[in-house]
């Protein structure tokens, strides 16, 4: 595994808070570069989600502690700047469940970084659709499911695919 | 990173691809009967019920307007404007299907969703938390599912 040395425990070091804040940065600027690309898949709730490069890439090359740092930043700061607090409700359930998940997929060492970034995009789906399913208080929006699995899938998989060509550069 | 892809990779595509083709399959599969009623609820509570024989337009609040940031602007086009609130959904039954003609969320998913007949079927607005669905008389296993 690529862990990167790290102080012992407990205090932040000012290395890690740096290395946090550059990529909560760089996470949050292809958030906004992914909200004025217009493009419209005609299909609601259906992005890509560039920034979960920098989440997947955090998690691999720093581990789980910072991936959770950077997404927790970067989705409350997009929700204030462009996605509405609605908006940051649903990513951060989707980013807790699919965190969650990739660690736990990580961990097994069974899986390519396109795997555990193509469950990822699933689990991320999947989260939103629990939390709109307890927002309107009714399970119909299941119906919903298949088409966000698939593309949870396609998201991931791509997004895997850009994590991996960096994390081999960044060797 | 040895491999870019790996055995275990292939098995959870292979098992995400079966679960969502399974569902699609059982979300296709259910009732094929034609509903009677049409069940409105708003903010997870039902708002009202209406036979799916009568034609009728009702307007629906959105319960507080804090679901969204700020209601889309007016449109000059729409024919069917709500009038009464701010913050809405406007339903219309006609000659047996259910469409929402418009609505003051942004995304306006729920207007462009298009129409529904059959029982099971729904049109969820999210920004507005409204569901109007339509169940058929029997009452079938679907509905106690949700219920």
């Amino acid at each position: 595994m690529t862990q990167s040395p790290r102080k012992p425990s407990g205090s932040l070091s000012a290395s890690f808070v740096a290395r946090v804040g550059l990529m909560a940065a760089l996470a949050l600027i292809f958030s906004y570069v992914e909200a004025i690309i217009p493009y419209n898949p005609g299909i609601p709730g259906i992005k890509l989600g560039i920034a979960n490069v920098v989440t997947v890439i955090a998690l691999y090359k720093f581990g789980a502690r910072d991936a959770v740092c950077v997404s927790i930043i970067r989705i409350v700061i997009a929700g204030l700047l462009f996605n509405g607090l609605f908006g940051m409700l649903y990513s951060l359930a989707g980013a807790a469940v699919s965190l969650a998940g990739m660690t736990l997929l990580k961990n097994t060492g069974l899986f390519s970084v396109a795997g555990v970034s193509m469950a990822a995009g699933v689990l991320h789906n999947l989260g939103q659709l629990l939390v709109a399913a307890a927002l309107i208080e009714d399970l119909r929006i299941f119906f919903y499911f298949p088409v966000l699995l698939f593309s949870g899938i396609a998201a991931g998989i791509l997004v895997g695919i850009i994590s991996t060509l960096v994390l081999k550069s960044l060797r | 990173m040895k491999q870019y892809i790996r055995k275990a990779d292939i098995i959870l595509l292979a098992v995400l691809v079966a679960i969502g083709l399974a569902s699609t399959a059982v979300l296709a599969l259910r009732g094929d009967d034609s509903g009677s009623k049409v069940v409105i609820k708003s903010g997870g509570e039902v708002f009202a019920t209406y036979p799916l024989s009568e034609d009728r337009t009702i307007e629906v609040p959105a319960p507080g307007g804090i679901s969204y940031d700020s209601p889309r602007p007016h449109a000059a086009d729409e024919d069917d404007e709500c009038t009464q609130y701010t913050y809405y959904n406007v339903v219309k039954i006609s000659g047996g299907s259910v469409t929402v003609s418009s609505a003051s969320c942004r995304n306006q998913v729920c207007v462009r969703h298009g129409s529904i007949s059959k029982a099971g079927e729904s049109i969820v607005c999210l920004p507005n938390r409204l569901v109007v669905s339509i169940e058929g008389s029997k009452g079938g296993s679907y509905d106690s599912v949700t219920s």
